[in-house]
């Protein structure tokens, strides 16, 4: 049998691993911008090939796919998905694991994910508002301020997905500092719009949606069309640098309790959740009149006001959070893509091992918002001491180029797992893992990764704050108003921020649209 | 005992921030930790840039210094004494450093700080790396101190003596800042999160692109010697010190208080507002109900560490004006921090007698103070201290109480929640085996 993979980070390496411990044992095809040097491995092993091309070209996808003669294609990334890479291979008859286009909206406009999840009635939601121009924010912001309350406590967005960069949080709570903050806010706009600028595919570009607190975890899952499946709870964590301080990265580490729960979210929150996701996968279904198959994942939140709430949906598996369950996966992944395809999922029994797993990413200086001082950097791996170690690593965003060099490029350029029969154990097994530089560049540049993840402190106090907001919402609920918000402004009266969000259901259908383009 | 605060900007627009403001607020927020000299730094495009004044922050600094001043990097700093200043090191590293306690240098250094800038900067040119250099000063520097150091290269380094006597706390502010702070509250007054303690020992350096951290090799708990000062006295009752609830210390203090040294009585009050946790203690575990017994007027004076009598006097007047009704024809367990001369005291007492208290069980929520600190809390000269002078039963006659009980140590040590040698006790008298 022969699979082609498509995409070149961790999480490709991942997949490119469980493929390869297939009992089908397949030939290992694939395409990625760079080299990675973990698949290119396996490629190698399984004397399948290896092209360089640029993997949002569906044309160029499908034909490599063609050209190989493959039994199917599985994709990592989302910018496959969002450029129609999946509607291509598929319409040469090659079946596809991966999202098709319109459905990886989902993903693609946080906007328009948001307005399907209000106009379906889905559980998890939260208040937004979107604008086409840095103007266009500004004055309605001044406008609405008064009128709105929640929108002095936002989180900023680029309206689409554009790798996990862009996100501000800003808490204008301190009145003594709104005029630093505001200063902020507005100068943060104008970088969004121009950076926004550089998309084409959507008119929305600037996202503001209400500020929610609370611990966050990843539910991926598997869909054929049918049936979602959920997979072991994830927690990724988003900030750069150690005790959750700095900017928001792709994800620097996570980590999995032992089985399908995290240590601080309930059976029935989980529950829960897997409803939102499936609700979601139904409404996208409908609205676009075709079938997902593929990975799905929503990030979520434990909220006070939600309960589990949606914050954002991938159209593929997460990065780092794949890593982990990919490596837990006890099912031969190429039976799981067989069912999918078929789509008799609902038939396919799928085992998780019961053990804790920890991901680190380790990212040269520089990332996530300075990447030209993270690109090019000789990266070298002792992969002996890491076995001996006890870990395995991915390789992420590096190059091996033709004379057998390593270069960063620019981003992750390796993730380490490791096993234990707590995340804390894990996690310690990767510092000492680390401790012994199994990573470095060689002309001396710095790498940084979190000590701190999967530790008992850290997981003690997401335990803490999800105890604090499960006290909050199951109160909301049991009064019947779960989900409900209400404010009071002098001379207006109660004021219902949800009826306000018509504008954004309705009249602006089409912005960010799955029709166009 | 000086207050620390830094607050460094990550990722994309990190020059956008104006943090002059933030760094102005979280200085308010740990005034009570020096009111003598205030200074704000900032780094910005432009370099350093100080503003260092004497008196009370409000006063010291205008809206117009905080408008003009531009730097998206911020440093701030209260001292008790106005010859406490921000070192400046000139070369071979351009820094400013800031710091809370002492470094021990022996008694041939003068200015221990400027010694430890000096150290730090040296060390910093010889090995290369800042953190690693920070380190090592640190294992070999001896005393009781925190310090912050900011560098013309953009560096932010933080770091505790091994011995963890003084605070430091870290905190951020969504995907944008962290800080470093002398005590967890001033991050509660800007809106940031309270994120963990630095370690004994620990130092962290932030740059632009990361946080690196560092610790010399774990000691063991025993050779610990956190300031016991901080939990009775000194730190703000809405602050965390090492994971540690300053007010839920204050209120078994008053618990343990009321078990150790019972007395008979209608009413607890205790001197605002260090006090009011301990009385609140005091009551629950006593079962005597408690009474606000005592309104301020001005702003809060630190009466037992106020440089000179007339001010110290002054600052009683101002401080503590009786509440008639609620001590008038009753007995009454009355419940102070400290007691350094018994000035404040005396006069106290001798007040609500006049307003028709009739007897007065004097508590004092600490241990007596018996030492200067060794690591530079202003404590007036042993001369001036009256429990080494006096024991329990005369200081009641001088202060015209009808009894007098301090905390013991040991009970000091049991509401703090740690073993005896993993406190400094010293400003007790309790030095270490």
């Amino acid at each position: 049998m022969k699979v082609m993979g498509v995409g070149g980070g961790s999480r490709e390496h991942a997949l490119a691993e469980a493929i390869a411990r297939s009992n089908h044992e397949p030939k290992i095809f694939w395409v990625s911008e760079d080299r990675n040097p973990g698949i290119y491995r396996l490629v190698k092993r399984t004397r399948g090939e290896y092209a360089l091309a640029r993997i949002t070209d569906p044309l160029k996808v499908a034909s490599l796919a063609e050209q190989w003669g493959v039994d199917m294609v599985v994709i990592g990334p989302e910018e496959p998905n969002f450029h129609g890479v999946v509607d291509e291979v598929e319409r040469r008859g090659i079946p596809c694991i991966g999202a098709r286009r319109r459905l990886s909206i989902l993903e693609m406009s946080k906007a328009e994910m948001r307005r399907i999840q209000w106009r379906y009635g889905i559980g998890g939601k939260l208040l937004f508002k979107t604008y086409r121009s840095y103007m266009e924010a500004i004055r309605d912001l001044e406008k609405h301020s008064e009128l709105l309350s929640w929108l002095q406590n936002v989180a900023l967005k680029p309206a689409r997905q554009a790798g996990g960069k862009g996100v501000k949080v800003i808490e204008d709570v301190q009145v003594y500092l709104h005029g630093e903050k505001s200063r902020f806010k507005q100068r943060h706009m104008r970088w969004l719009e121009d950076y926004m600028s550089g998309y084409t595919d959507i008119e929305d570009k600037i996202l503001v949606e209400e500020r929610v607190w609370g611990p966050e975890y990843t539910l991926q899952c598997f869909v054929d069309g049918r049936t979602v499946i959920g997979m072991p709870l994830v927690q990724d964590n988003k900030h750069a640098h150690e005790y959750d301080i700095g900017p928001e990265t792709g994800g620097m580490g996570s980590y999995t309790g032992k089985g399908l729960l995290l240590p601080f979210i309930t059976r029935e929150e989980y529950e829960r959740s897997l409803s939102i996701v499936k609700s979601m996968i139904d409404a996208v279904q409908r609205e676009t009149d075709e079938r997902y198959h593929g990975f799905v994942a929503g990030q979520m939140m434990l909220t006070e006001i939600e309960g589990p709430t949606l914050i954002e949906m991938y159209s593929r598996l997460g990065d780092p959070e794949g890593v982990n369950v990919l490596a837990m996966l006890e099912t031969d992944i190429i039976d799981i893509f067989e069912a999918i395809i078929d789509e008799r999922l609902s038939a396919v029994k799928i085992r998780f091992s019961e053990v804790a797993t920890v991901v680190k990413a380790v990212a040269p200086k520089g990332y996530p918002d300075f990447r030209d001082l993270a690109r090019d950097h000789l990266v070298e791996v002792n992969e002996a001491l890491v076995e001996k170690l006890g870990c395995r690593l991915y390789w992420g965003s590096a190059h091996l180029d033709e004379s057998g060099r390593v270069l960063t490029r620019g981003s992750r350029v390796v993730e380490l797992l490791a096993f234990g029969e707590t995340p804390h154990e894990a996690s310690q097994r990767i510092e000492d893992c680390l401790a012994g530089d199994v990573v470095r560049l060689l002309d001396g540049w710095g790498l940084f990764h979190r000590s701190d993840i999967g530790s008992e402190e850290m997981i003690r106090k997401r335990t803490e704050i999800a105890e604090r907001v499960r006290r909050l919402y199951t109160y909301r609920e049991r009064m019947g108003i779960l989900g409900k918000r209400v404010d009071w402004i002098p001379r207006i009266g109660k004021i219902d921020p949800v009826k306000e969000l018509s504008h954004e259901l309705f009249s602006r259908v089409g912005g960010g649209s799955y029709e166009s383009g | 005992m000086p207050g620390l605060i830094g607050i460094y900007p990550f990722g994309l627009g990190r020059e956008n921030w104006r943090l002059a403001r933030f760094v102005y607020y979280g200085l308010l927020a740990l005034q009570h930790r020096g009111q003598e000299l205030a200074a704000i730094i900032t780094y910005g495009d432009e370099g350093f840039h100080k503003l260092s004044r004497e008196g009370f922050v409000d006063e010291a600094f205008t809206e117009n210094d905080l408008n003009a001043m531009p730097g998206f990097i911020g440093m701030g700093y209260v001292a008790p004494s106005k010859d406490q200043h921000p070192v400046f090191v000139e070369s071979p590293v351009r820094m400013i450093l800031i710091g809370d306690g002492k470094p021990g240098f022996g008694n041939g250094v003068q200015d221990s700080w400027r010694a430890f800038g000096e150290l730090l900067a040296d060390e910093i040119s010889r090995v290369g790396d800042s953190l690693k250099a920070a380190r090592q000063v640190v294992e070999e520097v001896d005393g009781g101190y925190s310090f912050m150091a900011l560098t013309e290269d953009q560096e932010l380094i933080a770091g505790r003596d091994i011995h963890g006597v003084k605070p430091l706390e870290i905190g951020s502010l969504g995907f944008d800042l962290g800080a470093v702070v002398s005590e967890s509250s001033a991050l509660d007054v800007l809106g940031m999160e309270h994120i963990a303690h630095i370690e004994p020992g620990e130092v962290v350096r932030f740059d632009p692109y990361s946080i690196e951290r560092s610790r010399v090799k774990p000691h063991s708990r025993l050779n610990m010697s956190k300031c016991s000062f901080e939990y009775v006295y000194l730190a703000r009752p809405d602050s965390i010190i090492d994971g540690i609830s300053v007010y839920s210390v204050r209120e078994r203090i008053g618990m343990i208080l009321a078990k150790e040294r019972p007395a008979e009585a209608d009413v607890v009050i205790g001197i605002p507002e260090t006090a009011i946790p301990f009385s609140l203690g005091y009551s629950r575990a006593s079962g005597i109900p408690a009474s606000l017994g005592f309104v301020t007027t001005g702003r809060k004076v630190r009466t037992a560490i106020k440089p000179s009598i007339f001010e110290r006097l002054m600052g009683v007047q101002l401080k503590l004006n009786p509440i008639r009704c609620a001590m008038d024809g009753k007995d009454i367990v009355l419940i102070d921090d400290s007691v350094v001369r018994g000035t404040t005291l005396r006069n106290t007492v001798w007040n609500m007698k006049r307003r028709g208290a009739r007897r007065i069980h004097v508590r004092i929520g600490s241990p007596a103070i018996m030492a200067p600190c060794p690591y530079g809390i202003e404590i007036p000269p042993p001369d001036e201290l009256i429990a080494r002078a006096l024991d329990e039963r005369e200081i009641a006659e001088v202060v015209g109480a009808d009894s007098f009980a301090f905390l013991s140590i040991d009970g000091l040590c049991r509401a703090i929640g740690l073993e005896k040698g993993e406190l400094c006790l010293k400003c007790w008298g309790c030095e270490k085996r």
